[in-house]
């Protein structure tokens, strides 16, 4: 199965699953169950997740759909080279929303966890990019699907005279060295925030900062998101800028998979009621578990980036 | 520079140089980049509890985290020598290696500092965080961001781009 088979495959996930999502979110507000919410939020988180892959292996099909020297025509008469940069512009600027969609559902569900309930400026932030992620994603994919369906394209494909999105992010981030060295600079430090406060939780469940309360970490938790987010959007702007680094790049897919798996388990956390334990006394074995699966899955994501230029081929 | 020259001769530094596998370079890479997350991700939380982020009675609680990082520091002292020695040459000539290390130095002095001040005092909790333990954490976050940026930069800005 090649990378344009994923492709094929995952790209139904961001709208099927936004459709979804967003109907589990109209039930939740109209039922006003804040379980439903909670479900909903973390569908809008796992489904943006999803479509960072679904971006990824977009790229990977395009390097195998059109062959040809950057600005030339696709080598196969039938893949409309235009058509594909404008299919990658919409798909970076849909999936930029979504991410921010699920920031924002992030923060809801945070929010309810440190005070039992939503905030409504809260629920009103994600209605409006939640719908606003919808359409642009419903844009990207139709654009997609004119790729492979010439019999539903209306007319000719028309030649944009601007560069796309993506290719403006990209020639900016190649032209302007001190952007990239920059990005790296801040990914290092998104990192280590990110890993000094998971740190805190999973030393905490595993008992070695027992008398930390978890009231605590919940406070520092979003500087761990902080980082996170900080390391996604400089992430992104390396993967736009050199598709060629990353798009068959094994140790790449590998660290996509680790950050995913990863992201989930800190999903958990939300859920967990080990959260209300006391200072100074132990949490519950499965909490302890997801706190050292969590502590691997994040070294494994640093390995995973270390090795990019050695097992793959970037740089 | 004779004693630079020496050391990148060393039979390890060679190994490091020449060896395509992925136990010797990329492993002490990625070691390093584990050890710094470590010390400086682990200050930074640290600094923020200090900051005001962190309920001011469970202060005390934090007092395990320093033995962690100090493991980091370590980890990331071994493995930068190790690193060094690959390309002594070059790095030893290198400025900005020697800014690096002036905020790593300055980092873990402050992390010492704030432990015997802060940590060790046993009225932790029942005072408020002086402004002079708060500077202490400001200083921290700087000294570990310089760290980075310098250390980021060490590849950018030697004698051989790339080292």
């Amino acid at each position: 199965m090649s990378t344009t088979h994923v492709h094929l495959l995952l790209n139904h996930f961001p709208t099927v699953g936004f459709v979804m999502a967003i109907g589990l979110f109209v039930a939740a507000l109209i039922a006003r169950s804040d379980l439903l919410k909670q479900v909903s939020l973390v569908a809008f988180v796992g489904i943006a997740l999803v479509a960072i892959p679904t971006y990824v292996t977009g790229n990977a099909a395009a390097q195998r759909l059109c062959v040809a020297e950057p600005d030339e025509p696709c080598a196969d008469p039938a893949i409309s080279r235009p058509l594909i940069e404008r299919h990658e512009g919409a798909a970076v600027l849909s999936l930029a929303v979504m991410l921010v969609t699920a920031g924002f559902a992030w923060f809801g569900l945070w929010q309810y966890r440190r005070s039992r309930r939503f905030p409504t400026w809260s629920l009103a932030i994600i209605a409006v990019l939640c719908l606003l992620s919808m359409g642009l994603v419903a844009r990207a994919a139709n654009i997609g699907g004119e790729i492979r369906h010439p019999e539903v394209r209306t007319g000719q494909a028309p030649v944009s005279p601007e560069p796309t999105l993506a290719r403006s992010i990209a020639r900016y981030v190649n032209d302007e060295p001190w952007v990239w060295i920059s990005s790296e600079t801040l990914h290092f430090i998104g990192l280590s925030l990110l890993v000094g406060i998971v740190l805190l939780i999973d030393l905490r469940a595993l008992g070695v900062l027992r008398a930390v309360p978890f009231t605590a970490l919940e406070r520092v938790l979003p500087w761990a998101a902080v980082g996170f987010a900080v390391n996604i959007v400089t992430g992104m702007l390396f993967f736009v800028a050199r598709p060629d680094f990353y798009a068959e790049n094994p140790a790449f897919y590998w660290k996509l998979l680790f950050v995913l798996l990863a992201s989930v388990n800190t999903l958990y956390f939300f859920f967990d009621e080990g959260w209300t334990t006391t200072p100074g006394s132990d949490v519950r074995l499965v909490t302890k578990v997801v706190a050292a699966s969590a502590l691997v899955l994040w070294v494994g994501v640093m390995y995973w980036g270390s090795m990019l230029p050695f097992i793959g081929n970037s740089f | 520079m004779a004693f630079l020259e020496w050391l990148q001769q060393r039979p390890f530094s060679m190994w490091m140089n020449e060896s395509s596998s992925l136990w010797a370079f990329p492993m002490f890479l990625f070691m390093h980049t584990l050890g710094m997350s470590v010390v400086a991700g682990g200050s930074a939380a640290i600094d923020f509890a200090l900051l005001g982020l962190w309920p001011r009675n469970a202060l005390k609680s934090l007092k395990n985290l320093f033995p962690v990082l100090m493991a980091g520091f370590a980890l990331n002292a071994f493995t930068g020598v190790c690193i060094f020695m690959k390309d002594a040459a070059t790095y030893g000539i290198n400025l900005d290696l020697y800014v690096k290390l002036l905020f790593v130095l300055a980092g873990m002095v402050l992390l010492v500092v704030i432990r015997r001040q802060v940590f060790d005092n046993p009225e932790i909790e029942n005072t408020p965080v002086s402004s002079g333990a708060k500077a202490l954490a400001w200083a921290s976050l700087a000294c570990w961001t310089g760290a980075i940026v310098a250390g980021r930069l060490i590849a950018y800005l030697g004698p051989v781009p790339g080292l």
